[in-house]
């Protein structure tokens, strides 16, 4: 895993410089939104935003024409984001998926600067609460089993205009786990990526590989692809992906569907984001 | 005794006539303006400050804090609401001297001054001695804000709240407010030394000046040398914008626009939520949009601005000719058109 970090890193630090001169010696807007598609950009808020984030993932698309391919059978989330200083995001959501809720903070610790710093860092940390009937009814869980914690580290750079890369090495680690060929901590790198076509259209994708001898067999890497279209205000993400979860431990720990079977889920992001305190623009 | 009553006798018409001169006070370069005009008889402005000096300093930091960010803190110790939501004063107005030469509106000396100085580019005219102004929203300010203008033509106090609630959206300014305001406009204030005179002509000044029947001539002197009103009269945008003005632009002078002026609002971080930047993809979105009949086409945009929406109270003041003239126009399409390839 060490080395797949450090090669990343020299990739980032090492790319040739193509972005263009910049009115702050800061470079903005590596991402647009505080998603990249499942899983976090390294994006935070400005002070005083408030973001309200919906998020739905349908079935598979391999369910067919009965079930609309998906379409029938949709999991949502609803994330409430708030900016408490430009460089610090906390945030809250609940999940239908299994019920769960979830917290999370992301500050920034690094931004890109010409000259200076060839990419961002921000450090990120979830907590999830899985509330839905227990999982093994006859012995009952405790507290304790239900809760699922994440640190990730969002490191990202943009080369230019158009395109933008992040590195997501993550450990998700779980209070229980089912059996014992599984990892209470599992280690996992992303990837993800961001290509500006146009001033508000962008092609996304986000790759999630948990390392090697940590899950069950029948959980894979987590895939996904998409779109994005910014307006005033807004940021409307549309997606596929073989992850169905919209946190951290189902996307990166929990993906049971594949790309080649088809288990596909069609999904969208729909954030409005609001301005609760200080300057309104 | 008797031959210096009578001498005495015989000043007091001759001072009538003026034929005897004083010695006017030893002005120099930072004489205000408008105690050198309250000396030659003018009387103070409606907008004149009407505190004591131990107040004027808080006074001058608390409008400057309006003025720059919106808000202060209140005489009451507490921190104030933000005057406008969306805007400051100096999303519009620069506070320093934009036009090389106070007598005249020149949009293209002015943007030569900006970019030697680095000022932005403003819809908007300075701070810098708004208070020797006589007149404000004048000429065509009527047509966008009808009746509204008529008493902010003759009151800078009530100009102010025109640009608070209508222009900036936001809300009337208290009363302690508006005299911080004023108070930090009165330490823009002309002084000699702005108004370009030359040793000749500050000399004339003086001499009009020890001489009281002269004052009136002193004062019109005086005044050919700053604006007591800042013009502004509405442009249209081209009926075919493919072909826009007919002028020829120039490339560079537009970049300076680009930045100077759209940049000053809408980069990353800006007052508008509607980002730009000098990359590609912004000027081909800003280009593509130029031949179009809609409200995002530039010269339309320019020309007669957007207006507030219910939601989003927000809007972009258009640029009157005497701001951005229909040459600065075609040189910011130019840059836009260049960069776009």
């Amino acid at each position: 895993m060490k080395k797949v970090f450090l090669l990343g890193l020299v990739f980032l630090c090492t790319f040739p410089e193509l972005s263009v001169a910049q009115e702050s010696p800061f470079v903005q807007g590596i991402f647009r939104g505080s998603r990249v598609i499942n899983g976090h950009s390294l994006e935070t808020l400005r002070a005083g935003e408030f973001e309200f984030l919906i998020s739905h993932r349908f079935g598979t698309v391999n369910s067919g024409a009965r079930e609309l391919w998906g379409l029938d059978q949709a999991t949502m989330r609803l994330g409430f984001d708030y900016g408490v200083a430009d460089w610090l995001t906390i945030g809250v959501g609940r999940s239908t998926f299994e019920k769960t809720y979830d917290g999370f903070l992301k500050f920034r610790l690094l931004k890109q600067k010409e000259g200076s710093s060839p990419i961002s860092i921000s450090g990120f940390t979830s907590i999830a609460l899985r509330s839905a009937e227990d999982l093994d009814p006859v012995r009952g869980e405790f507290f304790d089993n239900r809760l699922f914690y994440t640190y990730q580290f969002l490191i990202g750079r943009k080369f230019g205009e158009r395109f933008s890369l992040q590195l997501m090495p993550s450990l998700v680690h779980r209070n229980y786990v089912a059996t014992l060929v599984e990892s209470n901590d599992v280690f996992a790198l992303g990837v993800a990526g961001r290509v500006r076509v146009t001033k508000n259209f962008a092609l996304t994708g986000e790759y999630y590989y948990p390392f090697e001898d940590q899950l069950a067999t029948g959980f894979h890497p987590s895939l996904s692809l998409g779109f994005e279209i910014e307006t005033n205000g807004h940021v409307f993400q549309i997606h596929l992906s073989n992850s169905r979860g919209m946190i951290e431990k189902f996307f990166i720990t929990e993906t049971t569907g594949t790309w080649g079977n088809g288990d596909i889920h069609i999904g969208f992001n729909m954030a409005r984001i609001f301005k609760l305190k200080g300057r309104w623009y | 005794m008797v031959l210096k009553k009578y001498l005495f006798l015989l000043l007091i018409p001759l001072l009538g006539m003026g034929l005897i001169n004083f010695t006017p006070p030893n002005w120099n370069e930072d004489t205000p303006v408008q105690e050198v005009l309250e000396y030659l008889g003018e009387s103070k402005p409606g907008h004149s400050l009407l505190v004591g000096n131990e107040d004027k300093n808080m006074l001058i930091q608390r409008g400057e804090d309006i003025v720059k960010r919106g808000k202060t803190v209140g005489p009451d110790g507490r921190k104030s609401k933000f005057v406008s939501k969306h805007y400051n004063c100096t999303s519009c107005h620069n506070l320093v001297q934009e036009d090389p030469d106070l007598k005249s509106r020149d949009p293209e000396a002015r943007l030569d001054y900006a970019i030697e100085n680095q000022l932005p580019f403003l819809q908007a005219t300075t701070f810098h001695g708004i208070v020797n102004r006589e007149s404000w929203y004048n000429d065509d300010y009527y047509k966008k804000y009808g009746d509204l203008v008529k008493p902010a033509r003759e009151s800078l106090q009530e100009a102010i709240q025109l640009c608070a609630t209508e222009c900036a959206q936001g809300r009337l300014l208290e009363d302690w407010e508006m005299d911080a305001v004023l108070a930090y406009y009165w330490s823009l204030e002309f002084n000699l030394g702005d108004l370009g005179m030359s040793g000749e002509q500050m000399k004339s000044l003086k001499n009009l000046a020890g001489n009281s029947s002269t004052h009136q001539e002193a004062k019109e002197l005086l005044k050919r040398f700053y604006m007591q009103k800042s013009p502004a009269t509405f442009g249209d945008a081209p009926p075919d914008k493919n072909a826009g003005y007919g002028l020829e632009g120039d490339v560079e002078r537009g970049k300076s626009i680009y930045s100077l002026s759209c940049l000053h609002c809408h980069k990353e971080g800006g007052v508008s939520k509607y980002t730009l930047d000098h990359g590609k993809l912004s000027l081909r979105h800003i280009r593509k949009k130029i031949p179009q009949d809609s409200h995002m086409s530039l010269y339309q945009i320019v020309r007669y601005g957007t207006y507030a929406l219910p939601g989003h109270r927000p809007y972009m003041p258009h640029f009157p000719l005497e701001r951005m003239s229909n040459q600065q126009l075609e040189d910011l399409r130019a840059y836009i058109e260049f960069g776009a390839r």
